[in-house]
């Protein structure tokens, strides 16, 4: 009963927090219509600040805790929503998610900058351990007393703010419809910037109370996770209801201590379920919401433009970027090429992507975690040969593929039913589950029934040998690259005639209007099952060659953070270009691995090393910003780069000079004339010269007057649409 | 057996009644009217039917066939076709590959009624004289032409049964005139049941065999065009009481 009681009290503790951080995701979903991706990033940015006042300044704690949660965390959240969110209407649910995404990745890039990761920190509770009173028999400290009191009294004061105020019932009602509450004069900016800010507050007030409990210390990735996995409880309301949001806080915190205090300590994998619970209840939450109502496109347009190319296109510009690897192999070191065949395989898993969202608007925000899954399986069963002879088979690399295939249909199936973003909440709870159950399981157990010693992941690190297809033994980095370039090439193409074929059009169709798709006859689970399998397999695919170019993985490999960051650029690149996933792929796989690398060195190397390393850091924080950016092109970068490069083939000559001139470089660096540093600065150089010399060329090739970037572009096709449909629209209403 | 019948539905959203008791009938081989001051139900009859919504009672039948209870795939599959008020057009595809389109789910059906997509998207564009414009976005689009773009969208699945939701508003008169005229032409080649809501009276005078009168969620009158036009609750539902 003692322990019971103990048990019950740390639960409900625990709950009160998560509630905390979920009201505040809750808050900022109604008012925004945004699913804040960042709150736990935010919870982890006010516990360091909190600890720099507290311990590292010895500010006094009051003046610590006003300073993070009444004054800087709101202000943060108002910045955010007024400098970024803001600008996210009519954009497709994959970019709002995005967008948060990358201020999730920024701040804890942010956080690593400034407190560096190698030091300990820890918080102490508040008025110490000692502060404690006894109820029932059960000690209960000060710390957690103020937690319960602080979930108490948030839980009863929002509930206060959306029914009784007028501030509150009129941010209910900017969710709804914030035109008509503009022209009834509400401020649904001001009001959803007042949400932003509480929802900050709410983050860092979590952050703070949270981290002593979970044992003091302050670790970025922990943080951040503890605090997402609040999304549970928020999903208990269905990101509307305070109440229920507070209940399923309180049923995963309990859920929680009771698997630590009764399940047998012979199960070694206990306490990794109890890490993973928040996760896979929100999976089960997911499974037992009720079917949404199929809407219609909610928006006359999303700004997002995606153009099809032909396949002649396709194959031609699949031949070039063979061509331009080839020529690269010649003179890429042993190092440089394997980091590139990392970013190549990570574009593949980006495939998936350019597939699932691009072509059918579903998200998947843990394709990293399909490829641990087919990791996984070639580990166990498709290798053969020992030592150096050992080789991942071809068999292996099909089994491993539809294994996954059928875990992403397995994953995908009850979300199916669902929007957009729950299934991408889905998909994140898999990614979270893999890595918290699946990698952990390092140290072998007896199976039943077999009787056999087995562990999913030996010893936290898989070696994996290189890959033999048929007659093609991929042991040389070179022949590993060409490979994988080619296998990116050949599902490249596959994927455009994918698209310009009768079941891309279904789901272009599915993605522009669920309910017209509907009503023509689409049976949309079987569109989306059928999707997302074969995501899952390329993935699986992308997955296994990463996994055997990297040679050894372990749990860092498949973090989900990894996953989310390649999400990430790949729609940074363009979500819905093949281009764009190999933008996105050799962006998170290689580009700024070598960026921060080449930093490193330089600031070790070269002294006066403040300069390279802010550098270096900066590298790890920018991909976050570009990702932040993308409010303002949310079609990506691909399609802007095409539309620059577009009108130079009207100008042959200069294109063709262009050309000369690289392939000049090129060969100067092939006789060893120049380092290979020149051809890249060689081809930065032409590559910016080409548009400005076709410019003066033939003006009237690139348009007359300033040069219309495609978004300004985007921008005059679409208002005046918009405009027209909406004006015809509402005569049509008035008269009648 | 009418095409469409649809017997004492309710509908409510949260506490209102939107719809209390409907009952109507569309038959076949003739265009049926359905019109209503604005709020009267109309979309959200369209909806009942194509089995967007769920309606709180009452029973949906297809060419005899309960589907009350099947999903907008199903009810598709029996032969029902829609159009959208608010446009609900393939904004990332051609006018020419919105139409392919709905061939192509329909053929996804089963191997019975198969069609020649290629063939029947260039008949249904030259039937709707959207030559001009195929190759073009939707998005491009004048309203009035994207709304014809949807009716053709809706052809392709070979439907019974067609409901359109104000197809024709943005027409001018001539376009009007010609396309009361395409629907005469297709109820009686194809024997298929339309059910048009629209607001322009002369279309709708001129064009239908059969009106239904809904306001405020209840049919108020139901009959040829002469007699609902003098119907003393018709003429009060649009002009107010006396």
């Amino acid at each position: 009963m003692h322990l019971f009681l103990t048990y019950t009290i740390l639960g409900l503790v625990t709950g009160a927090v998560y509630g905390i951080a979920a009201s505040g995701l809750v808050l900022t979903y109604t008012t925004s219509g945004i699913f804040n991706f960042a709150q736990g990033a935010m919870a982890m940015l006010a516990a360091f600040t909190y600890w720099q006042f507290r311990y590292g300044w010895n500010w006094p704690a009051p003046l610590a805790l006003f300073t993070v949660i009444v004054v800087l965390a709101p202000l943060l959240g108002a910045v955010l929503y007024l400098g970024i969110m803001r600008g996210l209407r009519q954009t497709a649910d994959v970019t709002k998610i995005v967008v948060t995404i990358g201020i999730m990745l920024g701040l804890i890039a942010l956080a690593q900058w400034i407190w560096n990761p190698g030091v300990p920190r820890t918080d102490d509770l508040f008025f110490g351990n000692a502060a404690k009173f006894r109820v029932l028999g059960v000690y209960v400290t000060d710390h957690e007393a103020i937690a319960l009191g602080c979930g108490v009294l948030i839980a009863v004061g929002i509930r206060l703010l959306f029914t009784s105020t007028r501030t509150g019932v009129a941010m209910r009602a900017v969710v709804d419809n914030p035109e008509l509450l503009q022209l009834n004069g509400g401020r649904p900016q001001r009001l959803a910037a007042f949400s932003w800010a509480l929802g900050g507050a709410l983050a860092a007030l979590a952050g703070i109370l949270i981290t002593p409990i979970s044992g003091g210390t302050l670790d970025v990735h922990v943080l951040t996770l503890l605090v997402l996995d609040s999304i549970a409880a928020a999903m208990f309301g269905r990101l509307r209801s305070i109440w229920r949001t507070f209940g399923g806080a309180l049923v995963l915190g309990l859920a929680g201590t009771y698997v630590l205090g009764y399940f047998p300590s012979s199960w070694s994998w206990a306490s990794d379920f109890r890490i993973a619970l928040p996760m896979i209840v929100l999976f089960v939450v997911l499974l037992v919401l009720p079917q949404d109502r199929l809407r219609g496109a909610t928006l006359l347009r999303t700004r997002e433009r995606f153009t099809v190319p032909t396949l002649r296109s396709a194959v031609t510009w699949g031949v070039i970027l063979l061509l331009v690897v080839l020529a690269l192999e010649q003179i890429m070191g042993t190092n440089d090429m394997g980091a590139l065949t990392i970013g190549i395989t990570y574009a593949i898993i980006a495939l998936s992507l350019t597939l699932l969202t691009g072509y059918a608007g579903e998200i998947n925000l843990a394709p990293v975690s399909f490829g641990a899954i087919a990791t996984i399986i070639v580990f166990h069963l498709g290798l053969s040969g020992t030592g150096s002879a050992q080789r991942i088979t071809l068999w292996g690399l099909l089994l491993g593929i539809v294994v996954t295939a059928l875990v992403g249909g397995l994953i995908a199936l009850p979300a199916l039913r669902l929007r957009g973003l729950y299934l991408a909440l889905a998909t994140l709870a898999f990614g979270v589950f893999v890595s918290d159950m699946v990698i952990a399981d390092i140290a072998p157990h007896v199976l039943p029934i077999f009787h056999v010693h087995f562990s999913i992941f030996p010893n936290g690190t898989l070696q994996l040998p290189p890959l033999k297809l048929g007659p093609v033994d991929l042991n040389s980095t070179k022949t590993f690259l060409t490979t994988s370039v080619c296998i990116f090439v050949l599902l490249g193409i596959g994927l455009v005639a994918l698209r310009r074929s009768s079941y891309g059009r279904r789901l272009t169709a599915m993605k522009d209007s669920p309910a017209a798709a509907a009503t023509l006859g689409q049976n949309l689970v079987r569109l989306k099952l059928s999707v997302f399998m074969l995501s899952a397999a390329i993935a699986g695919l992308g997955g296994v060659l990463l996994s055997a170019a990297a040679g050894s993985v372990n749990d860092t490999t498949f973090i989900i953070f990894i996953s989310l960051a390649l999400v990430m650029l790949t729609v940074v690149g363009g979500i819905g270009s093949v281009a764009g996933a190999l933008m996105g792929g050799i962006l998170a796989g290689t580009a700024f691995q070598a960026l921060t690398a080449t930093f490193t060195n330089l600031s070790t190397d070269a002294g006066g090393g403040g300069f390279w390393s802010v550098m270096g850091n900066l590298s790890l924080v920018a991909p976050a910003l570009i990702g932040i950016s993308l409010g303002r092109n949310p079609s990506g970068a691909v399609p802007q780069i095409v539309a620059n490069y577009a009108p130079l083939w009207r100008v042959k000559a200069v294109l063709a000079l262009g050309v000369v001139a690289e392939v000049v470089a090129y060969l100067l660096v092939l006789t060893k004339v120049m380092g290979n540093w020149w051809l890249v600065f060689a081809t930065a150089l032409i590559a910016l010269a080409l548009p400005a010399v076709g410019r003066i060329v033939r003006p009237e090739a690139f348009g007359a007057g300033p040069v219309a970037t495609p978004g300004a572009r985007e921008r005059r096709a679409i208002v005046p649409t918009a405009v027209s449909v909406s004006a015809v629209e509402g005569v049509a209403n008035a008269r009648s | 057996m009418p095409a469409l019948e649809v017997s004492d539905v309710c509908m409510a959203f949260g506490g209102a009644l939107v719809l209390s008791d409907v009952s109507l009938s569309v038959p076949a081989g003739a265009v049926t009217g359905l019109i209503g001051p604005n709020g009267a139900g109309k979309t959200t009859l369209f909806n009942v039917v194509s089995g967007l919504l769920e309606p709180r009672s009452g029973r949906v039948m297809i060419e005899g066939h309960e589907v009350t209870k099947a999903g907008p795939a199903a009810r598709a599959r029996r032969g029902l076709a829609r159009t959208y008020q608010r446009l609900e057009l393939f904004t990332s595809l051609t006018v020419r590959e919105n139409i392919q389109v709905a061939g192509e789910i329909r053929n996804t059906w089963g191997r019975r009624g198969r069609i020649d997509v290629g063939a029947e998207t260039d008949r249904t564009i030259a039937l709707m004289g959207l030559g001009d414009v195929a190759e073009r976005e939707v998005s491009e689009l004048p309203t009035a032409r994207a709304r014809v773009v949807e009716v053709a969208r809706a052809l392709m699945t070979q439907p019974r049964v067609l409901l359109l939701d104000e197809p024709a508003s943005g027409q001018t008169e001539q376009e009007t005139a010609d396309f009361s005229q395409l629907l005469r032409q297709l109820v009686t080649e194809r024997d298929l049941a339309i059910c048009l809501v629209e607001h322009d009276v002369g279309l709708v005078m001129g064009t239908c065999e059969l009106i239904h009168v809904l306001d405020y969620g209840e049919i108020i009158a139901s009959g040829p065009p002469e007699q609902v036009k003098s119907d003393p609750a018709v003429v009060n539902a649009y002009l107010g009481a006396p």
